[in-house]
């Protein structure tokens, strides 16, 4: 039996396994079209409520077994054709497809209205991690490694670890919470797929020339294996501050074909060069190069 | 100390400093704001050593300019794995190396400048943004 139910699929899927395990249930989730996932966001109030609502729909969720595992292995990339932005289908020539609340509006014209000046200022210059929900985005290796009590979801980049714990324990309690760079994630599986949510999360961007999330953010996203080369994640962000209404984008990840891809460590603040400051005008500038005299940088302070 | 593309002679191809609109230019980690995405300067000149790190990579390319001085210019790239996505090893460009390279330079007239393309004496071309591509 590849999954143990808790509550439980019936009919026979199609999901892929490793060596030609028995083929997972059927979900009990039923696929939806990208606006009837929209609407589903709309439906809900909160991201713990959307949460819970697909759990009822998958009965309980069920708890993978190491007989039959479903076989993410390989490494992955983001496609990057239409640039890093957090909604890959964003049409072009469009800001976002957030609805954004009036201030949040406000700020993310004020951030593009910026570039266009040659202002700009990414708040991981100086080596923090990307933090999610940016952490969908960037454009780095990734491996995603299925346990049944927790799947991680990594992203080369600057050796950045997701834990998914699938093992039934509850988030952290409300009072003990803090700010974390990729929160708090539980979740459950349904079939092949996989139902995640995370809050305990910190204010970032969702990328550059995108907007501002708050320390109130929170995600439900259902990965999946789309096929034999990819990987995608529905996601829905709720946001109060920043979002008019929960925000729903398709996330996918491209199984490379390179064999001998490795991840290595990745150290941000290895090579000099690449050290950068805020100028006074709020743009980015480098410091002094090692292949330059030593006082190149003061020029742009 | 300033070495503006447009001061280099020998060494550097004619027209060193060309407007060009370009595709815009984007940066793992820190924003590419530094750089003029509108310009392309192009180098000729020796590899000095390539810096294979991250979040980003270095290429430091010796040029000489007419009158004999040697300018290192520094070419920023992506990090070793994306660099090895779009086909270029370590192996490629040793030091010694002789090269033609072009890039975005650097607003400010220091001698660096996003790498955008290069081409080695033996006519084997290296893009560094293929690496972005999912095959």
């Amino acid at each position: 039996m590849f999954l143990s139910a808790c509550g439980g699929g019936s009919a026979p899927a199609s999901g892929t396994s490793r060596g030609g395990a028995a083929s997972p249930p059927a979900g009990s989730i039923p696929d939806r079209t990208r606006e009837q996932l929209s609407e589903l966001g709309r439906q809900h109030k909160t991201a713990q409520a959307l949460y819970e609502a697909l759990k009822a729909e998958a009965r309980g969720g069920q708890t993978l077994a190491w007989a039959a595992m479903p076989d993410w292995s390989g490494v992955y990339s983001r496609p990057a054709d239409k640039g890093f932005t957090f909604d890959p289908d964003l049409p072009q020539g469009v800001l976002t497809s957030a609805k954004l609340t009036p201030e949040f509006q406000a700020k993310l014209e004020k951030r593009v209205a910026d570039v266009k000046k040659g202002i700009e200022w990414d708040p991981i210059s100086t080596c923090a991690p990307p933090g999610h929900p940016r952490w969908l985005t960037e454009p780095f290796l990734r491996e995603f490694i299925v346990t049944p009590n927790q799947t991680w979801l990594v992203n080369e980049m600057v050796n950045d670890l997701r834990r998914v714990y699938t093992d039934g324990r509850a988030h952290v309690p409300e009072e003990d919470r803090y700010p974390l760079y990729n929160g708090d994630s539980i979740g459950f599986w349904d079939g092949d797929k996989l139902v995640v949510h995370t809050n305990q999360l910190m204010a970032g961007i969702y990328q550059r020339s995108n907007p501002d999330y708050t320390e109130q953010v929170e995600t439900v996203e259902i990965w999946r294996k789309a096929d034999a080369k990819t990987l995608t994640a529905d996601v829905w962000v709720y946001d109060p501050p920043a979002l008019a209404e929960p925000w729903y984008v398709k996330q996918s990840y491209v199984k490379l074909s390179d064999p001998d891809l490795r991840i290595r460590y990745w150290n941000c603040a290895e090579n000099q060069n690449n050290a950068v400051f805020q100028t006074g005008d709020g743009t980015t500038q480098f410091n002094d190069f090692t292949f330059t005299a030593q006082d190149d940088a003061q020029r742009g302070k | 100390m300033t070495n503006r593309p447009s001061s280099l002679a020998v060494g550097l191809l004619a027209g060193a400093v060309v407007l060009l609109a370009t595709a815009a230019t984007t940066t793992a980690h820190h924003s590419a704001a530094m750089f003029d995405d509108k310009k392309t300067v192009t180098v000729e000149g020796v590899v000095k050593e390539f810096q294979l790190t991250n979040p980003h990579s270095w290429l430091l390319v010796d040029v000489t300019e007419k009158g004999g001085k040697v300018v290192t210019w520094g070419f920023e790239a992506e990090g070793p794995s994306t660099l090895r996505r779009a086909g270029i090893k370590p192996s490629d460009l040793r030091p010694g190396t002789k090269l033609t390279i072009t890039g975005n330079p650097m607003k400010d007239g220091r001698p660096a400048a996003i790498w955008v393309n290069a081409v080695r004496a033996d006519g084997l071309k290296f893009d560094p943004r293929a690496g972005f591509a999912t095959k």
